[in-house]
């Protein structure tokens, strides 16, 4: 029950559910239960990008030349970015860490979480590019209204969780007195803020980031702040896979087989995951609204922006067996979809990576075919 | 050369001039929606009604029962398909 970081019980890791099983002891990965998790680590590896690594000298000078209206997007969009990065690159570290069971999933986690930071990094390298007192970019975020009102909704979820957590490894299930207050928990009451945690997330990666993923392309569409464009592009392939990754959670959940609970909860829960996902919709239609407050950028206004958002809800709440809440069926801005290839990004002039590349990769399959040509 | 009927009114020919389904079914204008185009993020998710098909790599993203993804495999027999 109590966390440990080399846990000494003999165990059958193949035999664990994802969480709440024994804590992970010896980190090995020549057997996997959930083979997938092993692919995504590797996949985000190949993945590896440094914001220094992308030149974004040029969108100084476009940054200077937007119109006020433009620029309010532009700086607003990486400080909201700036914020879900920064919950993102430590709370799945923190939340689930404590209560995975899987090497491969604890390692997958890890990988994830790393990943995020870069981005955060690469937020500070575009705003200390365009902005001569990138200080005051980063402390308005504390301040904003509109930046705080979608942290609550953002960190709710992983925080409960986590106070959940610590009672339980601490007290075991039961009431206890902490401090002369009152708190309860149960196993099954925690696999439930598990399962909304991963619901959240899911939907922050899924719906949250797109916003301003649009408006950057939007901008490069034009020509202009190519440099943040194309660091977009890399940090939309990471979030594709992530989203991978908390949708085979999730349906691994719902499934049952690796934690019946966990597919009672997935049916109990069901209303609330639509009631999760309707509320990240408003809020970034909200969101799109205060972007465009002072007139919208040319190829993207708010109507436009909303009906992007109602499209990718739709389509992120199939991929996890919901319904679609909105009557979008039509992407209102097909052109984004060539921004968020990943084989077109390309970091260093010199190299147009593809994103199977990984250092030293020898392909080892050899198939009997490939001697055909072969004459002796 | 394979049948690919997308819904109940068109018709798209699979022959080897395409890489995979996804390109096919753009060649012939249809609107799918797509993202990495290798397979890990999901986004072309469409039906497969009847028919079989074969991926020309194990895909990373979830795919459902009665799902597949167009832009890594290629059809094994005459399909039917829906895009959503």
């Amino acid at each position: 029950m109590a966390y440990t970081t080399f846990n000494r019980q003999i165990n059958d890791q193949m035999k664990e559910p994802m969480f709440f099983g024994n804590p992970v002891n010896v980190s090995r990965y020549d057997q996997q239960k959930y083979g997938i998790f092993e692919k995504l680590i590797e996949k985000q590896l190949s993945f590896f990008w440094r914001p220094e690594e992308v030149d974004v000298s040029k969108d100084r000078i476009d940054y200077q030349n937007l119109p006020p209206h433009e620029k309010h997007i532009f700086i607003s969009n990486l400080k909201y970015q700036t914020l879900l990065d920064s919950v993102q690159g430590r709370s799945p570290n923190v939340a689930f860490l404590p209560i995975v069971s899987l090497p491969e999933l604890e390692t997958w986690i890890e990988t994830w979480a790393f990943s995020e930071t870069i981005h955060s990094r690469s937020y500070t390298h575009i705003v200390r590019n365009i902005s001569s007192e990138p200080h005051k970019v980063f402390d308005d975020i504390m301040l904003n209204e509109k930046i705080l009102q979608r942290a609550d909704d953002v960190t709710r979820y992983y925080d409960d969780l986590i106070d959940g957590i610590n009672l339980y490894q601490r007290c075991g299930e039961g009431t206890h007195t902490i401090n002369g207050q009152n708190h309860s928990i149960s196993l099954y009451e925690l696999k439930r803020r598990l399962y909304l945690c991963v619901m959240s997330v899911n939907v922050l990666e899924a719906i949250r980031f797109y916003v301003s993923f649009a408006c950057s392309f939007a901008f490069a569409e034009r020509e202009l702040m190519e440099g943040n464009a194309k660091i977009i592009r890399l940090i939309a392939r990471d979030e594709a896979l992530h989203l991978t990754g908390t949708q085979h959670m999730l349906n691994i959940m719902a499934a049952g087989e690796d934690d019946a609970d966990m597919a009672n909860i997935a049916k109990e829960c069901e209303e609330e995951a639509y009631a999760i996902f309707r509320k990240a919709a408003e809020q970034e239609k909200d969101w799109a609204e205060y972007l465009f407050k002072d007139g919208s950028m040319i190829g993207l206004n708010k109507d436009i922006l909303c009906q992007y958002v109602e499209y990718i809800t739709n389509s992120r709440m199939q991929a996890i067996g919901l319904k679609p809440i909105f009557s979008t069926t039509q992407n209102p801005i097909p052109w984004i979809n060539t921004w968020l290839v990943s084989d077109n990004v390309q970091v260093a002039p010199q190299e147009a990576e593809i994103s199977s590349y990984l250092v030293g990769q020898i392909d080892n399959e050899v198939d009997g075919a490939d001697f055909g040509d072969f004459d002796l | 050369m394979y049948r690919v009927k997308v819904g109940n009114n068109t018709v798209v020919e699979f022959d080897d001039s395409a890489a995979n389904l996804l390109q096919a079914l753009e060649r012939h204008q249809l609107q799918v929606n797509f993202q990495c185009r290798e397979g890990y993020c999901g986004a072309c998710r469409c039906k497969l009604n009847s028919g079989e098909i074969r991926y020309l790599h194990e895909p990373l993203a979830f795919v459902r029962q009665g799902e597949f993804l167009p832009c890594c495999s290629i059809p094994l027999t005459n399909i039917d398909i829906e895009i959503p």
